[in-house]
């Protein structure tokens, strides 16, 4: 059945493996062949390494200092012994140079994370009951939307309140921004739209039931501060610059005393009662602020990514776009910047998001599992197949079986997947996607990974890094551990999880197994519906229903970043 | 009646070849002088002394411990020899070892040795002469094949990629070439030349190989087929996860 279908990665393999890309000379040849001829063309083969060798060159001369010289790699011996191959970005046909990948070159994945860290979620209510039952002034959707208005004017840097202040200059600050959502679709109406995240627009109509039961009366402020603030300081200063500007807007709007003692009350709410950080501020040894990536639950990430509510009947899909945001983020980002350092982690990740060998993989479960379990992959509640260790393992030996066969028909296919980790992760995110996608449940889900750990381990003989050892041959003891951190539900798991601090290529594959158990059940959120309905928003600057497409665009040198400095620098 | 190690599951050759690595009791197949080992490692002159990083134990006046007592030190480490290292790369095409079963044979058959393993390489730290005695039994042996295995210090990328025509695994340095019908090595573990082509002898056939094999793959031996190997995995995780769910049983 399923074993007979087209293969998604066959494709972009042919493109990759015998279509010639600058002058790698990949011409012909089949892409299940298990020979090759290896021409040791070095880096002169590739578009890009070329533009590189080239701007080594010039900086040399320019500061009299070398700097970039690929005959530095090995004695003299250049990549591109073997040919150079550009990738695709899953679920696109756009193909990029895998240098694009890393996120230094990659202006929209910088965005992706700048968006994250540089938003904060502040509930009005607090607010509203300090001025109406304190100070007695009536609040009033007139008084919200001039409120709105005046923030959004300070919130960038505009002075209020105070004379002969400085400013920053709209032209720098330009993505910055506070919208406002609610679960009262009468005050809802009442908001002016330019401020308005609307629920009942932005979701699928059973989505938006689901997010305005949770959220309820209650009204919240989706804000974003200045990317180029937020890349200056870091992202504990989001909650502290959105506090500062709330509390004078309210001065301002409500025409209060700027000294009165109500005053502390609305920065105490804004900076602390009644704030959503992104991500949880980190313990000592790992010291950060709130809103860094390495405080940030999978599950919060789930809800960053918007898939969910323009793809809802594919929960495949919103699994494999919380994939490439996850990988992205966490082992780009955070395991591979923030925790160690260099160039090798875009490597492991990118094996997850690219030439759809994953996609392939879990498409295959999907067949499997609503063969199978009469439909349990598709969006729904009362399809589930109840989660126990025998659904466990039949459906992830099945993914993992699968996967490591594709590997062993198509040669091309391993070769992509050249380390052992990038075949772990793309292994596991499919069976434990799976698992999560036919049981609803996420810690099924990563039950389903461990297991297809071991499995891959004794196939091969190999499995990853080092550390794949450690961490994942004692993974599955932890899923349901009585103890109550180590076997925290999935969903409130996150990079700093004891043992998920060290290991590249694993932490997306979590954040997709989180989401495909409510993707799965038709969920409209993972963990957080103020989180999910905050991205809900056209006017960010990162597209975050697509993510991989927005990667491919920042690859391709197509899309457009905020915080850009050219307003201040001499023009080239 | 005494005690007999069972190693590996599985009802099929890549589980047998798996229980003879484990074991040890693996078939000699080629013999390399302990200049020419020494050449490839890289760690010294051939027939220069080991460098040591401490006086022989005997001399070094030891404390009394019973540890130490009933522990017998090995040749390298009761000379004081540096700690050094060999590192296997071994081709996915059906090359005879994998990393897991060349840390499982260096464990359980050599002492002092520290294996680490990777995906696409395996490592062994011992105290040099320690190291050579290993490295030297599992190059001889039907452990290795000189054209799907090689010795790579550093850049050891080609273990997952198609085998070039004339079927010596990729290796971005060219350490290792096939001339005639053997194979020969004229680069050190990281790439350095040396000074002499050293004859690692002739590569396996794609019979042998697909024979003498740890590897599961589907062309040859699939995992799929290997139901007790399978159902022994399903077993440890079974036991792990309920383990870490209810401790007391």
């Amino acid at each position: 059945m399923a074993n007979d279908k087209q293969k998604m990665f066959a494709k972009h393999m042919e493109l990759k493996y015998t279509k010639e890309h600058g002058t790698n000379k990949m011409e012909g040849g089949d892409i299940t062949d298990k020979t090759v001829t290896y021409y040791r063309l070095g880096v002169d083969q590739n578009p890009r390494k070329l533009e590189m060798k080239k701007a080594g060159k010039e900086l040399a001369d320019k500061r009299g200092l070398v700097g970039y010289n690929p005959m530095m790699h090995c004695g003299g011996i250049p990549l591109g012994q073997r040919a150079l191959t550009p990738s695709f970005l899953s679920g696109t046909d756009d193909m990029v140079e895998i240098d694009d990948l890393h996120y230094v070159n990659n202006a929209a994945m910088q965005q992706m994370w700048d968006d994250i860290r540089r938003t904060v979620i502040v509930g009005m209510d607090m607010a509203h009951e300090t001025l109406e039952k304190r100070l007695g002034i009536e609040v009033t959707p007139e008084t919200i939307n001039h409120y709105l208005e005046t923030l959004n004017h300070a919130l960038p840097g505009g002075a209020v309140v105070q004379e002969h202040m400085v400013e920053t200059h709209p032209a720098l600050v330009d993505d910055c921004y506070c919208k406002i959502f609610t679960g009262d679709d009468e005050l809802a109406d009442e908001i002016d739209k330019q401020f308005l995240i609307d629920i009942n627009k932005e979701f699928p109509a059973e989505q938006a039931e689901q997010l305005k039961a949770a959220i309820g009366k209650t009204s919240w402020q989706a804000a974003h501060i200045p990317t180029i603030v937020s890349r200056t300081t870091d992202g504990g200063q989001t909650s502290r610059w959105m506090a500062m500007q709330v509390g004078m807007s309210f001065i301002s709007a409500y025409s209060m005393c700027a000294g009165e003692a109500a005053v502390a009350d609305l920065s105490y709410a804004a900076k602390h009662a009644g704030v959503i950080q992104m991500g949880e501020m980190l313990p000592a040894r790992r010291a950060r602020a709130p809103n860094e990536p390495g405080g940030i639950p999978f599950g919060h990430l789930a809800d960053i990514v918007q898939t969910s509510r323009v793809d809802a009947d594919d929960p495949a899909h919103v699994a494999l776009e919380v994939v490439g945001a996850g990988c992205m983020l966490y082992d780009q980002i955070w395991l591979g910047s923030y925790m160690s350092g260099g160039v090798g982690f875009t490597q492991y990740a990118t094996a997850a998001y690219c030439n759809n060998i994953l996609d392939d993989n879990l498409y295959y479960n999907v067949d499997y599992i609503n063969d199978k379990y009469d439909g349990a992959a598709n969006k729904g509640t009362d399809n589930k197949v109840k989660a126990t260790l025998d659904v466990v393992k039949d459906i992830a030996t099945e993914s993992t079986i699968y996967g490591l066969e594709n590997y062993e028909k198509y040669p091309t296919t391993l070769e992509d997947h050249f380390g052992g980790s990038q075949r772990a992760t793309s292994l596991s995110a499919a069976a434990g996607s799976a698992v999560s996608l036919a049981t609803g449940n996420g810690n099924a889900g990563l039950s389903g990974w461990y297991l297809c750990m071991y499995l891959h381990k004794e196939a091969l003989g190999r499995l990853g890094f080092f550390g794949y050892d450690l961490q994942d041959q004692c993974g599955a003891t932890n899923v349901l551990s009585y103890q109550s951190d180590e076997g925290l539900a999935l969903e409130l798991r996150g990079p700093n999880y004891p043992n998920y601090a060290m290991n590249v290529g694993h932490q997306g594959g979590y954040a997709a197994i989180t989401s495909a158990a409510h993707a799965g059940r038709g969920d409209a959120y993972a963990v957080n519906p103020l989180i999910k309905v905050c991205f809900a928003d056209k006017l960010l600057p990162f597209d975050f229903t697509k993510p991989r497409k927005e990667f491919a665009r920042g690859a391709l040198r197509e899309f457009e970043p905020a915080g850009e400095r050219s307003l201040i620098i001499p023009a080239k | 009646m005494a005690y007999e190690p069972q190693y590996y599951p599985g009802a099929t050759s890549v589980a047998e070849n798996r229980r003879k690595h484990m074991s040890g009791k693996v078939e000699k197949i080629r013999d390399i002088s302990d200049d020419d080992l020494t050449l490839i490692l890289g760690h010294r002159a051939p027939g220069s002394d080991y460098p040591s990083t401490h006086p022989p134990l005997a001399e070094m006046g030891e404390p009394e411990c019973s540890v130490r007592e009933m522990v017998e030190p090995t040749p390298g480490a009761k000379a004081g020899d540096r700690v050094r290292y060999v590192q296997f790369v071994d081709s996915m095409y059906n090359a005879p070892s994998t990393p897991y079963f060349r840390s499982y044979a260096a464990a359980i058959n050599f002492r002092g040795v520290d294996p680490g393993t990777l995906s696409g390489r395996q490592v062994v730290e011992a105290r040099e002469r320690d190291m050579e005695e290993l490295a030297k039994f599992q190059m001889e042996t039907e452990m290795t094949c000189p054209a799907l295995a090689s010795l790579r210090g550093a850049t050891v990328h080609g273990h997952s990629l198609r085998l070039p025509e004339d079927g010596v695994m990729f290796d971005m340095l060219d350490r290792c070439r096939k001339e005639g019908d053997v194979i020969i090595m004229h680069k050190d573990q990281v790439g350095r030349p040396i000074d002499k082509k050293v004859n690692l002898g002739k590569p396996m056939s794609a019979e042998e190989a697909a024979k003498r094999t740890t590897i599961y793959r589907v062309d040859n031996v699939a995992f799929r087929d290997d139901a007790e190997v399978i159902e022994w995995v399903h077993r440890v995780f079974d036991k792990r996860t309920i383990y870490g769910f209810k401790p007391e049983n």
